[in-house]
């Protein structure tokens, strides 16, 4: 209980500062004058989409029957053949008895579709988790290299990962699509993928070799002497411990690599971000999309840091 | 059963190099105990580790049944697979139970299949006194009782030689005695073993065979009752005046 009471005060100073936050910048904006126009955004989550039905063949309208919201049109076509849709009544562009040419409009449907903001953020997602997949790999493979005996696998291994940690990461992805794409004739998802994982590998490699150093040497030393080869005992021993303890930073990675994958609308990949910007362009809504996007990208990120929390306390029964 | 010739092993130090281990020749017959016991710094537990190959030797042989270390062709896994280690920090794997402790390098290295494996872990772990414990993380058990699982862990290996690297140093002393115990009983049944320890009581009640080692060379060698109670060299003397 004295906990709570010395805590309360704390807490109200947070609330305080959050609000004067929020209210300055609500101040600035009002200063401003800037039109919120919020009801713009729903309509790049989900839409609803009219199509027009059309007829394949000349022919006659046999009948419409009208059954509440939906009419059916049944059309003989020329040819003996029957065809049937079902339209909304609102939008019935036919009666019985009409004559009918092939590409005439009979009315329409609407459905629900998915938004550019939607699709934006389908691609964002697949596109960092292909790219987390190939950076893990790579990243295991190079972070074994850089704990290994052999002087040419961690020399190599240690090139790749100076070359990919000094450079930015914007730069990477322009010399993988106008040069690498350019020469190899690559499409821009396999430059932007690529990119990714070759920049994500670099630092899952560290964070993989710093795992594997921090493992005691006891532990391979146990497996070694109980007759387990090299390869039984770091896939048995090591990287079992080592990835326990690389879950955390691991995590970390993966979640900056959704971040950076926001990157890759610069060659032309409509990923979340890209999609934020072909929007505004037509709604000038600025802010708003820009502070959705952000939320939509807060929302991922957080998602994966509460299902990572979870398996790191599944991970830890051992301990 | 082993049979060291000039042993020699060789660290680069920063004051130049360390002779850790000087030519150090000795022979293990089978069913025989040696306690190798010295000061610390004195080369027993480098010269134990090059006898699994944990530590490679600079120079000399190490023979363990016919098959000689130095040879570039040995395979040391092997090796290893027939000489048991069992080490000061008992060196358990934290992320396996007890009984998968005792059952991976049965499965993996004698290919051992999961259900004989099994049978052969718990038969040692009534062995060494604690078959309720089979379930159980290392975490959740004393040193004594981790380092007698490292012993069975060792021996479910039905290797021909155990080592044991200062097996007692880091327990608490009230569980020294039934890490002992399980050692005494082995010693008992025949095994061929190695030990380094700064246990003096159980050299002198076990032990076919004491060296002592001192800089990396062995000073002497000799019975307990010799080495214990009419040592020959200076050295040995002021060790034993120290400890006792």
């Amino acid at each position: 209980m004295n906990a709570t009471e010395k805590t309360w005060p704390w807490v109200v100073l947070l609330a305080v500062i959050l609000i004067g936050v929020s209210a300055a910048t609500w101040g600035a904006i009002a200063k401003i004058d800037y039109q919120w126009r919020w009801y713009r955004v729903p309509q790049y989550f989900f839409y609803l989409a009219e199509e027009a039905e059309k007829t394949p063949a000349d022919g006659r309208v046999t009948t419409v029957v009208r059954n509440g919201k939906n009419s059916t049109v049944t059309l003989a076509a020329e040819n003996g053949e029957k065809l049937q849709w079902q339209v909304e009544s609102g939008s019935l562009r036919v009666a019985e008895g009409e004559e009918m040419f092939a590409g005439d409009t009979i009315g329409f449907t609407s459905h629900w579709r998915l938004g550019p903001l939607m699709y934006g953020l389908w691609t964002t997602l697949w596109l960092s988790a292909v790219s987390s997949f190939f950076a893990l790999i790579l990243g295991l493979i190079t972070g074994l290299a850089r704990v290994s005996k052999n002087f040419t696998l961690r020399g190599l291994a240690a090139v790749y990962v100076e070359c990919i940690r000094g450079t930015p990461l914007l730069v990477q992805i322009f010399i993988a699509y106008f040069f690498l794409g350019t020469v190899f004739n690559l499409s821009r998802n396999v430059c932007g993928i690529g990119a990714l994982s070759l920049f994500a590998g670099a630092y899952v490699a560290e964070i993989v070799r710093a795992g594997i150093q921090s493992v005691a040497k006891g532990q391979s030393e146990a497996s070694r002497s109980l007759g387990m080869n090299v390869f039984q005992t770091m896939w048995d021993i090591v990287l079992p411990q080592a990835f326990k303890r690389i879950l955390p930073p691991l995590s970390g990675q993966f979640i900056s690599l959704i971040k950076d994958s926001s990157l890759v609308s610069v060659i032309a990949i409509t990923d979340l971000t890209k999609a934020g910007r072909e929007i505004i362009t037509s709604t000038f809504a600025t802010f708003e999309v820009w502070l959705v996007v952000a939320a939509m990208y807060l929302l991922v990120t957080s998602l994966l840091s509460q299902v990572v929390y979870y398996m790191e306390r599944r991970f830890s029964i051992s301990d | 059963m082993i049979k060291a010739v000039n042993v020699t092993k060789i660290f680069p130090g920063r004051l130049g190099p360390i002779r850790a281990v000087d030519k150090v020749s000795t022979d293990v017959a089978r069913g025989e105990v040696v306690v190798v016991i010295g000061p610390s710094g004195s080369g027993k537990s480098t010269f134990l580790r090059c006898i699994n190959g944990l530590e490679t030797f600079t120079d000399g042989h190490i023979i363990i049944d016919g098959v000689d270390l130095a040879d570039r062709r040995t395979n040391m896994n092997n090796i290893r697979a027939e000489v048991g280690m069992v080490f000061q920090q008992f060196n358990l794997f934290p992320h396996k139970t007890v009984l998968e402790n005792l059952t991976l390098a049965q499965c993996r290295v004698r290919k051992r299949s999961r259900k004989v494996a099994e049978e052969k872990a718990h038969s040692l772990l009534r062995k060494v006194g604690i078959p309720e414990k089979a379930g159980e993380y290392p975490s959740r058990l004393s040193g004594g009782q981790q380092q007698r699982v490292a012993i069975a862990r060792a021996l479910a290996m039905d290797p021909k030689v155990m080592l044991f690297d200062e097996p007692t140093s880091a327990l608490d002393p009230e569980m020294v005695g039934e890490v002992l115990d399980v050692m005494k009983q082995l010693a008992r049944e025949g095994m061929t073993m190695v030990v380094v320890t700064h246990e003096m009581g159980f050299a002198r009640e076990v032990a076919d065979r004491v060296i002592f080692m001192d800089e990396g060379r062995v000073v002497e060698v000799g019975t307990p009752e010799h080495f214990f109670t009419n040592p020959t060299e200076e050295r040995a003397k002021l060790f034993l005046k120290q400890v006792l």
